[in-house]
């Protein structure tokens, strides 16, 4: 509701920062940044450096997993190092020999695989059993682990507001160490535990101690990441987190079933960290609780903050600076302030440890990037370039729906029967009967038109019918099967898809984004098909694309030049049009136009009803509110009029608009009691 | 009181449910002495959920209007114990090497608690002014990530100034107390120290000051109804700005005095005590259903009781973990909270 | 475009002007220069359909929004920069959309947050009984929590609620929306009786046939700008508005 930012000039330095950030220059950075990491072991051949390096990576690997929670998914996880303690543990315990069982029979084919190995000593009953998996074998077994805990303390918070999920995973963050340090049994409390093993690889060795392969495994964990994070995000998963992010409900509506989304963020989130969790134990060769405390999380929530949330390049660089700061730039930077302490006599920064303060410098990042630059260093999205001055002078071309293309529904529709069948649909809140007893029949092909003055239960009605409200009674059945009692997302599935009144765009997602959202349910990539995109997951991205571009060119060139603008900066009468377009993607049966001309003048509403009759051309049954009755009467077949959440009429326009009742609830006093008052 | 005769009523079976399967469940598990110590137990929870209460407020008023969890809150607390330490130490206290009696007692922890409270009060004004008015109306995780934000700052900031170790606590109070007798209760003698006493008295009239100040003054009423919708509120003529400054600075001054409490109480302070009491003050604002002044009163001390209780039953060492426990289970449960009105749900 | 009934119009003098107003939110923009004016002792109604700005006019009036051109003047004197609280000092008071009321607080309790911007306590009591007259339902309902309240209760005392700042105009935001149409009978009636004790009436509505026909003149706002403004009556007339909101139109 603020007003609109005020634009800064933009001058030199603005142009040249957003050439910085194009999309070419990001991969070249990147693969720069990537060409120097693999060659700086062989440059500095300073073991601490390379030391420090592979140490860093291993937050560097974090925040690239925490971005894919809070910058994807948009939720705030404020306990991520409870999963890196989680990964650590899991490794640690399964490495060393805290834990020592008693030898059994049982064990022995284990020890076969040479998971464990029989510990005997001469003299000393009973034996014991010692742990030494491989750390190969617990890099994917540590995620899975940190992974359930991710969706089981996530699961909880789900219903809830994104603050919940903050303050539990704070929770969650603060109880893991504190279980660890209670449980020395398992985790040799306070002291940590020791002597986890080092990986092994056959052509190489033990890692031991060494810096370099752990550097070049953790340089191969963030490349992996990186690689994850791109795919994911320009996938089908990728597409229904940002739209979970930018508004839960239309996500849901558009079919994405944002509970089952939302854990899957959790999990692969908490299983980057587990993994991390166990290349940072292995590579310690322990763990202590105190590892993996609040500020560990701070950290790389600083990270993403600085480089951009949702930015992978941007963490990328988050995470570089973070660590540049640290390690070289804040010593350099107190000895200079030491030394004009020293010039100038001023006692306070003689003596002022700035190293020291880095984590009071992690708090004022977070501040000033928010107050100052929320979108971070390189922000995931930019503005696309505006229109040509030809294509925004072009004259609007009406697109419009060919007959012969394609019916819009995925499934056949018998003519013969009601395709949407309402009975006694009811609905009160708290005191106020918004719906009461509503029935409808909507025979495949109509346009019916629900009219009724404002506050008459109309929208309310639409969410009884997608689901996004739960109704108190009454059945609705799509093509003979009932839809009363299935989450929105599934209601979707089966062929009903609406608009909002208030429009519900995904904001900062381009046209076509928004559109392919709209595919979710008749796609099925999953996260690991949208990691290694076999030609089946090409095939049906590309499908979609189509799909997508085709129900954009619906409306002519109002859309189409601008499919990768983000949504916000759309006109109001283009939203509508864009809302209409997404809800079509889904490819329904029956379609629910929350007021689709509201806020267009004329010409527009014109062509929109026009556009609206194509659309029953090619098969979509069309429910819709209305409150211009020249529109009603154009279009609809049939006319139901709710009064105080009651259908009061039914019938064509030309039966509504004779009865009486009608006249009086919605269209006010009869035309003698105006002259009557006046007078 | 009607508020809280009407919870008392509306949900007294539930109450006594619980507490049956409570205990119930619990007999086979508690220890020998349980019964023993259970009086001075309560006395304990009493006491110590007194002073999550006073920092539970903040967090629920400052939701109640904003609809934002204040992170910074967790360190204004910690702070806020800090102040009164300074405070005393001004005026020559250094752990108990001074005990006063009688007026001059009075009037020293009066003079610290007003002074802490002006303040942390204070400082929760500044909080909101500079670094959360811009970002009103901002959806999204930002507000939040800057309270995270300022409360590190804050943190890291005593830490700088104090350092790590933890801080004896200058206590001017005599260490006198109660005894009750074995007679008048189940088990063996409890007893009542004059700090729990002067805990009691000092949040009981506070939050009868806060209850006061909601219920009966025009600014009072004026926070009610930007709770309760900020728009209208807002057309009535409402300076909502202020309205939050208000809050915040309540809060803030509460979760001051808080802090003080907290040096009394156990005789030390530290930079970290923040995030552990923090969490606990927040379970009980969620608890008693997170925007309702009320409910964070009896949240508080049930957060309190169940606490020192719980500690007892099983192990001290595992009381945050408990508690956290009973956070998620209420979410999952009754996000609304036990007295909680509008579900804080997103659709 | 202004229209008018071929009748001489008496001289209006504005209380409430908007001059080429321009508002946004975020990128989007809602008002389009538009010009109103309500003249002392009016009753003035904006006609629209949904999102055509009229909520936005009535948030620009109380400076929810501020306008980024233009300018709004009331009694005279430019208001655009001033702040809520001072506008309704000054005296113009709302009745918002879907009324608004606090839930969780008394009747008596809403109606002390409409006199919220006054201090005089013991007029406030006495203003409340003058009001009760108007409204007696509303003072038999004074202990109880407004959210309890009906529909059409509930109008009344937003009503009530904002008589108690004493305004010289008053801002309704769509007043029968979601009453019964007794109601809506009643809630125009006292509108008149507001009106004729000297209050100005600025009323956003889509029962354009009942607005029209208590007002005196009139706007059509579309896609935020105003197409047509005049005389209720010549707009009763215009075959457009009869069209658009009258539902008089020939279905054929």
């Amino acid at each position: 509701m603020a007003n609109a930012p005020i634009e800064r000039s933009r001058g030199l330095i603005p142009a040249l920062w957003d050439r910085i950030l194009s999309e070419e220059w990001r991969r070249s950075v990147l693969f720069a940044v990537l060409v120097f990491a693999i060659v700086f072991p062989i440059l500095d051949k300073n073991e601490g450096d390379i030391d420090a390096a592979a140490n860093a990576m291993a937050f560097a690997i974090l925040a690239l997993g925490l971005n894919i929670v809070v910058g994807f998914a948009g939720l705030l996880d404020l306990g991520y190092a409870a999963f890196f303690a989680i990964g650590a543990y899991t490794y640690g315990i399964f490495s060393s020999y805290q834990v020592q069982p008693v030898w059994h029979e049982w064990w022995g084919p284990f020890e076969v695989l040479g998971l464990v190995s029989h510990f005997h000593v001469d003299g000393v009953e009973p034996d014991h059993v010692h742990f030494q998996v491989s750390f190969w074998l617990m890099l994917p077994i540590s995620a899975v682990v940190a992974a359930l805990f991710g969706v089981l303390f996530g699961a909880p918070t789900l219903r809830l507001k994104g603050d919940y999920l903050a303050i539990v995973t704070l929770g969650f963050g603060e109880i893991v160490p504190i279980v660890a340090r209670n449980t020395p049994t398992l985790t040799n409390g306070a002291a940590g535990l020791n002597g986890a093993l080092p990986p092994y690889l056959p052509w190489y060795g033990n890692f031991g101690v060494l810096s370099t392969p752990f550097y070049y495994l953790g340089l191969a964990l963030i490349v992996l990441l990186i690689f994850v994070s791109t795919r994911l995000k320009a996938s089908r998963i990728g597409r229904a987190w940002m739209a979970i992010r930018e508004d839960e409900i239309a996500a849901e509506a558009m079919g994405v079933n944002r509970t089952n989304l939302k854990l899957l963020a959790f999990a692969v989130g908490a299983g980057f960290a587990g993994m991390t969790g166990t290349f940072y134990v292995a590579k310690l060769q322990t763990a202590t609780p105190e590892m993996f405390q609040f500020p560990v999380s701070v950290m790389l929530l600083v990270m993403i903050v600085l480089g951009g949330m949702g930015s992978v390049a941007g963490v990328v660089v988050g995470a570089l600076l973070l660590q540049l700061l640290q390690s070289w730039f804040l010593q350099d930077l107190e000895q200079w302030v030491h030394r004009f302490g020293d010039l100038t006599g001023i006692g306070f920064l003689q003596t002022i440890n700035i190293v020291q303060s880095i984590e009071l410098i992690f708090g004022i990042i977070l501040v000033v990037m928010m107050l100052y630059r929320r979108q971070g260093l390189i922000p995931e999205r930019r503005a696309v370039t505006a229109l040509t001055h030809a294509q925004q002078t072009a004259v609007p071309s009406r697109g419009g729906i060919k007959g012969e293309m394609a019916p819009l529904h995925h499934k056949p529709v018998d003519p013969s029967k009601p395709l949407l069948e309402i009975k006694g649909l009811a609905k009160a809140f708290g005191g106020i009967q918004a719906v009461r007893s509503l029935d409808l029949t909507v025979m495949p092909g109509q346009i019916v038109a629900v009219i009724g003055p404002n506050g008459s239960g109309k929208t309310t009605f639409f969410n009884l019918v997608t689901g996004l409200t739960e109704a108190d009674a009454g059945s609705v059945k799509l093509a003979g099967e009932e839809v009363i009692g299935l989450g929105a997302h599934e209601i979707v599935d089966r062929g009903i898809a609406r608009t909002f009144q208030n429009l519900r765009l995904f904001a900062n997602m381009t046209l076509l984004e928004n559109a392919l959202v709209g595919t979710h349910t008749r796609t099925s990539t999953g996260a690991l098909g949208a990691v290694f995109r076999p030609p089946s997951v090409r095939r049906e991205e590309e499908q979609a694309r189509r799909h997508a571009l085709e129900i954009l060119s619906i409306f002519g060139n109002r859309l189409l030049p601008r499919v990768m603008h983000l949504a916000r900066t759309l006109s109001y009468a283009n939203r509508r049009r864009l809302e209409i377009a997404r809800a079509l993607v889904t490819e329904p049966m029956v379609l629910l136009l929350d007021e689709p001309t509201a806020g267009m003048n004329p010409t527009e509403t014109l062509e929109l009803t026009d556009q609206i009759r194509g659309l029953r051309e090619r098969g979509v049954t069309i429910v819709l509110i209305e409150h211009k009755l020249n529109v009603v009467n154009e279009i609809a077949d049939k006319v139901i009029v709710l009064d105080h959440g009651e259908k009061i009429a039914e019938g064509t326009p030309a039966q509504v608009h004779s009865n009486k009742e009608v006249l009086r609830a919605y269209l006010g006093r009869t035309a003698a009691a105006p002259a009557a008052a006046a007078s | 009181m009607t508020v809280y005769l009407g919870f008392l009523r509306r949900y007294s079976l539930a109450i006594v449910v619980a507490i049956a399967a409570i205990l119930l469940v619990g007999f086979g598990f508690l220890p020998d002495d349980f019964w023993q110590i259970l009086p001075q137990q309560i006395i304990n929870g009493v006491s110590l959920g007194a002073m999550y209460a006073l920092l539970a407020l903040g967090f629920t008023m400052v939701y109640g209007i904003i609809e934002l969890i204040n992170f910074a809150h967790f360190n204004v607390f910690m702070l806020g114990s800090f102040i009164a330490l300074w405070v005393f130490q001004a005026m020559g206290m250094e752990s108990q090497n001074v005990i006063l009696y009688g007026l001059p007692l009075i009037g020293a922890l009066v003079l610290a608690l007003l002074v802490t409270m002006v303040l942390t009060g204070a400082l929760g004004m500044a909080i909101e002014r500079v670094a959360l008015r811009p970002l009103r109306g901002i959806s999204g995780t930002a507000p939040m990530i800057t309270t995270i934000g300022l409360s590190y700052i804050i943190y890291n900031l005593v830490l700088l100034n104090v350092g790590a170790d933890t801080k004896n606590y200058a206590n001017p109070l005599p260490p006198a107390k109660w005894e009750i007798p074995p007679a008048l209760l189940f088990g063996d003698q409890a007893e009542i120290r004059l700090r729990e006493v002067l805990l009691w008295v000092v949040s009981l009239i506070l939050m009868a000051g806060l209850h006061y100040f909601v219920r009966r003054t025009k600014l009072g009423k004026a926070m009610q109804a930007t709770a309760q919708d900020q728009e209208a509120a807002r057309m009535m003529g409402v300076d909502v700005d202020r309205v939050v400054q208000t809050a915040f600075f309540l809060g803030s001054a509460l979760a001051g005095a808080a802090g003080m409490v907290f040096g009394l109480y156990y005789n030390y302070t530290s930079f970290i005590i923040g995030y552990s009491a923090g969490l606990k003050a927040f379970t009980a604002a969620v608890l008693g259903g997170i925007g309702n002044i009320p409910g964070a009163m009896v949240g508080g001390i049930l957060i309190g009781l169940i606490q020192s209780i719980g500690g007892s039953i099983i192990d001290v060492r595992w009381t945050d973990v408990i508690i956290f426990s009973i956070l998620v289970i209420v979410l999952v449960f009754r996000p609304v909270g036990l007295m909680g009105r509008a579900a804080p749900t997103k659709s | 475009m202004p229209i008018s009934d071929g009748q001489q119009q008496p001289q209006r003098r504005p209380l409430l002007e908007f001059k080429d107003v321009d508002t946004y939110y975020g990128e989007l923009h809602v008002l389009k220069g538009v010009n109103y004016v309500v003249g002392e002792g009016e009753i003035v109604c904006l006609l629209g359909g949904n999102a055509s700005g009229k909520s936005t006019t009535m948030k620009t009036i109380f400076g929810i929004v501020r306008p980024q051109r233009g300018t709004v003047t009331y009694d005279g004197k430019e208001i655009s920069n001033l702040p809520t609280a001072e506008r309704v000092r000054r005296g113009i008071a709302p009745v918002p959309e879907a009324r608004r009321l606090f839930p969780r607080m008394t009747v008596r309790e809403n109606l002390e947050m409409g006199a919220y911007t006054r201090d005089d306590k013991a007029e406030i009591e006495s203003d409340m009984d003058r009001i009760f007259e108007l409204f007696p339902r509303v003072k038999e309902r004074l202990m109880q929590f407004a959210g309890t309240l009906s529909g059409g209760e509930q109008q009344m005392v937003a009503m009530a609620r904002a008589l108690m700042a004493r305004p010289r105009l008053l801002c309704m935001d769509e007043p029968s929306m979601g009453l019964s149409p007794a109601y809506v009978e009643q809630v125009f009636d006292i509108i008149q009786a507001i009106n004729r004790n000297g209050t100005s009436i600025f009323m956003v509505e889509q029962n354009a046939n009942m607005a029209l026909s208590i007002a005196n003149h009139g706007y059509v706002l579309q896609t935020g700008a105003v197409v047509l403004e005049g005389s209720a009556k010549s707009l009763r007339d215009n075959e457009m508005v009869q069209q658009a909101y009258l539902g008089e139109m020939k279905t054929s």
